[in-house]
């Protein structure tokens, strides 16, 4: 008989497999009972009852059987008794893969389910790290590794823009203010406090950079920002490479070190908080000599110790409360944003289940890189959408960046009537101005867009009417294209100073849109802001090997949000220019 | 009533080398497990300070005993009833293995024997609904290798042998006492190589999920508050 010859990629995950087992490892794989206790708590199982292959126990033994041919006793000899089965060609990886990445979150909700202790999340995590290790993952877990590898941070952000938009973000302070020592500090020595956020804060969200810093100003802090290292998430968390988590970890301690920081405060994401605050000293077998913490501690310690007021009047429209699994379930923070948001909103409402117990947004696991599962993860995410719908609320708070685009991924897709935002942009909405700081005189004028021409390219006419009637009122000049073709003409005949473009249109999409406007030497300099409500699509402007985008905003975006990034975007233009 | 040299040394001489080798097989399987190295945090401790480490593992480790800990027995009661009668069935049968040879006359009593076969018979029952459930049920089916019909199957059989064993009457014959000896044995043999074994890996995996968890402060697990006001 024929002896199949096993594959050199399958070889090298076996080969690793025998090196990434640790006792607490061995015992999620030698004590399932197959009792199915597990099974109803996941996600995907709810919203798929039909399909036994979404079971927690089920994915677990696709890992387990090849655990047990190599390793167990009874599946070395009888392994048709335990279904114990080795892997031997690229295909059975790409079975793997499609369990590990694209039917698991790693949300953990299973691993508290279950009555035997088996922590299925982990030896998923193992698993994609092993697949990652061949090369065997999905295109945008690869994109987002390398740029973490090479660039320093998962979304590739440059550091003049990284500097550039603090300066951006330290100038929308100061006229808020009205103060022109308002500052955001970058890479001051001997700080209380090194702030780390999100790349997706500087790239989507920079208003929320604003709103730490108004935070901090308030309380007086001694605080910092790093030029380097600044970046607290960790793509190893999700992609199970240990390596890449020990070195992106390291990168930010380092910093901390280097700058004489007393405090590591990591703005509110869920996986970066996880990563590190808990697993980045473990995987970068270090320990560190300075304390670090959530923001969500930071802001209740300041209005506890009565550094900061607020006034939960101010945020009166009806809030609810979305526990990310890597705070919750993983580093138990649940009760410390519940105790916030009942100081800085007036109706709070729970949804249930909630804290260690909430289900996962979907997109957490890395999934909201990895567009070709998308259908399964919008699916999955009936059971959140119903979880939010119960509650009434007009918007949901979430201490996670990762869960913000999950959630307003699913509540566009479920056409609920709410929105998303961080507890960090209701603290500072609820601030109460110290006697010392209110204004004597009258508030400035908001700047506008006077005097710039904009032209929006999108095929839904709504979107179009209402996106030129926002940059109208605020005195910019529009030029509309409903559909690719148009916007590339109008683009070379007007040289418009800015184009907000949306991916999703039938005929040539967005991505085609935007190589042609990069290729075009007419074109090529036009900041281009894309303007979506499929964030699964990034990738056809992402991948490209052009430069980036100047900016991105989901959709429904709000009149602020596109008026702030445009005017941004702008700026940053003119100053370059 | 004499019994046969057979029942002697099925009730005796068999139990013992089949404990001694359950033992052995179990040392050696411990000493495997251990041997590799156990993953730790070096970080500072995260979450709620009312716990820790100590107070998760063992939270952890009486978790089963606390059907309102988990969402998954505490949604599912008649589920964790069931499991609960299904173990007091084996202690009642592992128990009943012991009495039978060295401590007879404690089956003097009625209701001693009647408690046996009440909680043997009941685990008996259960068995059979399990199977049927793993068998009928697609999930069930998909997560099920032959080992797990077979442990089941070899517990259910052996239930209701214990039942019929429970009286320890021989005079219609020593057939059920021999087959339930015999059953027995095999079920020490037999359970260090199949799933049954789980409950010398429960105390292990608990252990560490707990240590973790409560070091994270999350566990013991704060369960999910019904909201007061829920708005439609
Ligand atoms: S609850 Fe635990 S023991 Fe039961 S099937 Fe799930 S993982 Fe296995
Ligand atoms: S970790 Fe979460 S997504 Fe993965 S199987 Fe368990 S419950 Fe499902």
């Amino acid at each position: 008989m024929a002896t199949q010859v096993r594959s050199h990629k399958a070889q090298k995950v076996l080969d690793r497999l025998s090196k990434k087992l640790n006792r607490q490892m061995v015992g999620s794989m030698i004590a399932c009972v197959h009792c199915g206790m597990c099974t109803e708590s996941c996600h995907y199982v709810q919203t798929n009852p039909d399909d036994p292959t979404y079971a927690p126990a089920y994915k677990a033994d696709q890992i387990r059987k090849i655990f047990k041919r190599h390793h167990d006793w009874m599946g070395r000899v009888f392994p048709w008794w335990v279904h114990a089965k080795t892997i031997l060609t690229d295909e059975d990886l790409e079975e793997l893969k499609d369990i590990a990445f694209g039917k698991c979150t790693n949300c953990r909700r299973c691993t508290i389910n279950c009555p035997m202790g088996v922590d299925f999340a982990t030896v998923n995590r193992m698993v994609r790290g092993l697949l990652v290790h061949v090369g065997v993952m999905p295109e945008g877990v690869s994109v987002v590794s390398k740029d973490q590898w090479e660039i320093g941070n998962q979304m590739g952000v440059l550091k003049e823009d990284y500097i550039d938009t603090i300066e951006w973000m330290e100038e929308e302070l100061q006229d808020e203010l009205e103060d022109p020592e308002a500052k955001i500090p970058i890479d001051k020595p001997d700080c209380d406090i090194v702030y780390t956020i999100n790349p997706r804060e500087v790239k989507y969200d920079p208003r929320t950079i604003a709103d730490a810093a108004k935070i901090f100003y308030y309380a007086g802090a001694n605080w910092t920002m790093a030029s380097e290292g600044w970046d607290m998430t960790n793509f190893g968390l999700f992609s199970g490479d240990d390596d890449l988590g020990g070195t992106v970890a390291k990168r930010v301690y380092e910093k901390v070190q280097e700058l004489n920081g007393k405090m590591l405060v990591i703005s509110e994401c869920g996986h970066g908080y996880r990563s590190t605050r808990c697993e980045g000293p473990n995987w970068g077998g270090v320990t560190l000599p300075f304390d670090s913490e959530s923001s969500v501690d930071t802001m209740l310690r300041y209005i506890k110790e009565g550094k900061i007021k607020v006034d939960k009047t101010k945020n009166s429209t009806p809030v609810t409360f979305h526990d990310s699994c890597n705070n919750a379930r993983s580093c138990g923070l649940y009760e410390e944003p519940r105790e916030l948001l009942n100081l800085v909103c007036s109706d709070f409402r729970e949804m249930y289940p909630n804290r260690a117990e909430n289900y996962c947004c979907t997109g957490g696991g890395g999934a909201m890189s990895m567009g070709e599962y998308t259908p399964r993860r919008l699916k999955s995410a009936e059971v959140k959408a119903n979880q939010l719908r119960e509650t009434g609320a007009k918007i949901v708070i979430t201490s996670c960046h990762n869960c913000v685009d999950g959630l307003n991924d699913l509540i566009k897709h479920y056409k609920l009537d709410m929105g998303v935002t961080q507890l960090v942009n209701l603290v500072a909405e609820a601030l109460v101005p110290p006697e010392k700081a209110v204004p004597a005189q009258e508030p400035k004028a908001a700047a506008t867009l006077k005097g710039y021409k904009i032209l929006v390219v999108d095929d839904e006419p709504d979107t179009l009417t209402y996106l030129t009637t926002v940059l109208e009122d605020n005195e910019a000049t529009t030029l509309q294209a409903a559909d690719g073709a148009t916007g590339i003409e109008l683009a070379k005949k007007e040289k418009p100073d800015l184009i907000t473009l949306d991916i999703s249109m039938p005929g040539m999409d967005g991505g085609e849109v935007f190589a042609r406007l990069r290729e075009d030497p007419e074109t090529r300099m036009i900041p281009v802001c894309i303007v979506s409500g499929k964030p699964e699509l990034r990738g056809l402007i992402y991948d490209k090997p052009h430069r980036p985008p100047e900016g991105y905003l989901d959709k429904p975006v709000e009149e602020e949000t596109l008026v702030l990034n445009a005017r941004k975007i702008l700026e940053l233009a003119r100053k370059q220019n | 009533m004499h019994e046969s040299q057979l029942l002697h040394f099925a009730a005796h001489r068999l139990q013992e080398v089949a404990l001694l080798i359950m033992a052995t097989v179990y040392t050696i399987r411990l000493i495997w497990l251990f041997r590799f190295k156990a993953g730790g945090d070096r970080q500072g401790r995260t979450g709620r300070f009312s716990t820790s480490p100590q107070k998760g593992a063992l939270y952890s480790l009486a978790n089963i005993a606390m059907p309102w800990a988990m969402e998954s027995t505490r949604t599912k009661p008649v589920f964790w009833i069931q499991f609960a009668l299904f173990h007091l069935g084996v202690t009642a049968a592992i128990t009943l293995s012991f009495v039978i040879p060295y401590a007879p006359s404690v089956l003097n009593n009625g209701l001693v024997v009647f408690g046996f076969q009440a909680f043997i018979g009941a685990a008996c029952l259960i068995g059979c609904y399990r199977m049927y459930r793993r068998i009928s049920d697609k999930t069930m089916r998909a997560i099920s290798a032959p080992d797990d019909y077979f442990s089941l199957a070899l517990l259910t059989v052996w239930f209701a042998f214990g039942v019929l064993a429970a009286p320890n009457d021989i005079s219609n014959g020593e057939g059920i006492m021999i087959t339930f000896f015999m059953l027995t044995a095999f079920f020490l043999i037999y359970v260090p190589f199949s799933k049954i074994g789980h409950y010398l890996y429960y105390p292990i995996t608990r252990y560490y999920l707990g240590r973790s968890l409560g070091y994270r402060g999350v566990f013991p697990i704060q369960k999910s508050v019904k909201p007061q006001k829920v708005a439609h």
